[in-house]
């Protein structure tokens, strides 16, 4: 057995070219494929995890993928909002646990800002019951502090206490700069949209637009209103939209079809799961196309390496024959030409993985700043074990063939 | 008995080519014979030298070498027997370019005698034998065996075969590839080493310049029925 290892070795060894680049196509057709999934399930698992904490999101009546989408994602377009009192109303529901209203429609640079209650740091969970947690400082105390999430801290540089000023609206000229915002609380990393939220509370928001009525600013200009807002009623007239966490998952239905027929106003409230599944299905055709096109590749780099062990086999003829004739025996080269297969593979497997690690290194975090997919570091799960399992199985399976046959020509073939 | 070889009724067929057949009524070698094996091309000197070897079963009738009937036994006793007791030269020499020399003449002992106790007698046993050759210890010793000269080829193939004490080396066309020279080399070298370690020699040759080294020559076209 030593002596056939041995032998493989120093045989492909002197096949060095060819060899080598049967190794790199399936490396990385292997590569190709690892990375493909490994990003489609993060695309999936950081589009999922922005959705554990609610069981239900109230809004206004529209599509249910935009208000998803404009409330979880920031994404799309502005869904109308709903009056606070309707929202006061929803809240005194007997089935609901916790609610937490969320307001959107101003922005800082290229961040979105959100305003909301205490509550969206006390409850608000993702992926799997993870907590908001501060990397410094604290949520906020006065009307005028806002918490910045991780990305916007890292991109604009921001520190602790810093002061900074709200646009009106998206990408609008217009600030409310008589109302400086001071830094409070900077959130650690979570892979999801909150990294790049900018939050206030709904009465801050309240305050900054008491002028704004009519659609524009008035002119009523002092330079520093904080002290103005000290004594006024700052109780938000409307929200965007709010989460609903339920006492019991039993209950959701029932709960959806009451806010559903509110009569007041137009409300819904959607699943966010059902939605994200719905619009997920849509995003996956891709996904899966990729995915049987890299399993394509893979398939036809396993039959590159059958095709120069098939080709081999005439070249190394007179190889086996002597073998044959110092004793080796037909299951021998049988074994000889197995151990090769196993040993391209092998081979191509491992080099498919230090790849796509260095790769993890380098690419995961340009992914997270550039796309906001969040790739957990964490790559050789069971399932890609599996699927490295299953090449070296197949690659082997397929090598029966050629082996097959370098065993019945070694049979009738010696002097 | 004084016979290493005894054919009798011997009948080969290729499974799937029904036009050449192979039939050798009596063909009886001694120990410590030097024959050489004439006949035409096609004729079938090669096959019954893998007749011979173990690597071809015979259809029919008995071939009895050292008065064991190789057919009847398994697979694998027959190619531990080819490996004890028969050693071959190619005629290309066959030397494996990847292995070093050394490794390419213990090749037949990696398959069969090599154990921790005698590990050391062969490797002793290769070291005299190429120095008797005139083989550079550090030329065995070198990473592969692209770079051996046609005249070193040579050495090594013999020494090949004759490393594990066979008492019979069959030999097809082994001076086909040389040059005048390199072929009276050869052949003195190898009857030589026949001699001094006793071993019966079988060569397939077309050259009958050679039949004068030779104890007996059998034209394989006479033997056939
Ligand atoms: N593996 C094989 N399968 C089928 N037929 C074969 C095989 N090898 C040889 N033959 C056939 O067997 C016959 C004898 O061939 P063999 O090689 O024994 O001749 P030979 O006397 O050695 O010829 P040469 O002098 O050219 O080497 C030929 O007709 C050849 O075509
Ligand atoms: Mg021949």
């Amino acid at each position: 057995m030593k002596i056939l290892i041995n032998i493989a070795f120093q045989s492909l060894l002197s096949r060095k070219i060819t060899v080598f680049l049967t190794i790199i196509s399936l490396t990385i057709s292997i590569v190709l494929f690892l990375s493909i999934d490994t990003l489609r399930l993060g695309a999936k698992k950081s589009f999922f995890g922005n959705v554990k904490s609610g069981d239900l999101i109230l809004g206004a009546r529209s599509g249910e993928v935009q208000l998803l989408l404009y409330s979880l994602f920031q994404i799309g377009s502005p869904t109308n909002n709903i009056s606070w009192e309707s929202y006061q109303q929803i809240s005194k529901m007997p089935e609901i646990d916790w609610i937490i209203p969320i307001s959107l429609g101003d922005s800082h640079k290229q961040f979105r800002v959100m305003g909301t209650t205490k509550k969206y740091f006390e409850k608000f969970s993702y992926r799997k019951d993870k907590k908001l947690q501060f990397q410094s400082g604290i949520y906020f105390e006065d009307t005028f502090d806002v918490v910045i999430g991780s990305d916007v801290a890292e991109i604009l540089n921001y520190k602790l206490n810093d002061n900074i000023i709200i646009a009106h609206g998206i990408a609008s000229q217009s600030l409310h700069d008589e109302f400086p915002f001071k830094i409070k609380g900077i959130l650690k990393k979570t892979g999801t949209s909150t990294d790049k939220l900018v939050l206030v509370s709904l009465e801050a928001l309240e305050a900054i637009h008491k002028d704004w009525k009519t659609g524009s600013k008035l002119l009523s200009n002092t330079k520093s209103k904080e002290k103005e807002t000290k004594g006024l009623d700052l109780t938000p007239k409307e929200i965007t939209a709010a989460v609903i966490k339920l006492k019991s998952p039993i209950t959701i239905f029932k709960v959806q079809r009451e806010i559903n027929d509110y009569q007041i106003e137009p409300l819904q409230a959607i699943i966010p799961g059902i939605v994200l599944t719905k619009l997920w299905q849509i995003v996956s055709i891709t996904e899966n196309i990729m995915l049987s096109i890299s399993s394509m590749v893979i398939i036809s780099s396993i039959i590159g390496m059958i095709a120069i062990l098939y080709s081999n086999l005439n070249i190394r003829r007179k190889e086996m024959a002597l073998l044959r004739i110092v004793g080796a025996s037909p299951k021998n080269i049988f074994t000889l030409m197995m151990f090769e297969a196993f040993l391209i593979s092998f081979f191509s497997i491992i080099f498919a993985v230090v790849l796509v690690q260095i790769a993890s290194f380098i690419f995961f975090p340009l992914l997270d700043r550039q796309f906001g997919i969040f790739l957990e570091q964490k790559l050789w799960n069971a399932r890609n074990l599996y699927f490295l399992n299953l090449v070296l199985i197949s690659s082997l399976l397929v090598s029966i063939f050629p082996s097959i046959q370098a065993f019945r020509k070694s049979i009738n073939d010696g002097i | 008995m004084n016979n290493v070889i005894e054919i009798n009724d011997l009948l080969f067929e290729w499974n799937n080519k029904k036009q050449f057949s192979l039939k050798i009524k009596e063909l009886k070698v001694q120990n410590k014979q030097k024959i050489i094996i004439f006949g035409r091309s096609g004729s079938g000197k090669s096959t019954l030298l893998n007749l011979i070897s173990g690597i071809l079963s015979p259809t029919n009738g008995t071939l009895c070498i050292k008065n064991t009937e190789i057919n009847k036994l398994s697979q694998k006793k027959k190619d531990q027997f080819r490996a004890n007791n028969i050693g071959v030269i190619f005629q290309q020499f066959n030397i494996l370019n990847y292995l070093s020399p050394l490794q390419n003449i213990l090749l037949p002992c990696f398959f069969t005698q090599f154990k921790k106790n005698n590990k050391e007698y062969f490797y002793d046993r290769t070291f005299a034998l190429a120095q008797k050759l005139d083989i550079k210890k550090n030329i065995l010793l070198q990473n592969n065996s692209k770079d051996l000269s046609v005249g070193q080829k040579q050495r090594i193939a013999i020494l090949r075969a004759i490393i594990n004490k066979p008492f019979l080396i069959l030999a097809d066309e082994a001076t086909s590839a040389l040059d005048e020279n390199n072929k009276n080399d050869f052949i003195n070298l190898l009857m030589n080493l026949c001699d001094e370690e006793k071993i019966t020699l079988l060569m397939a040759s077309h050259d009958t310049s050679l039949e004068k080294n030779f104890d007996t020559s059998i034209n394989l076209e006479k033997v056939l029925l």
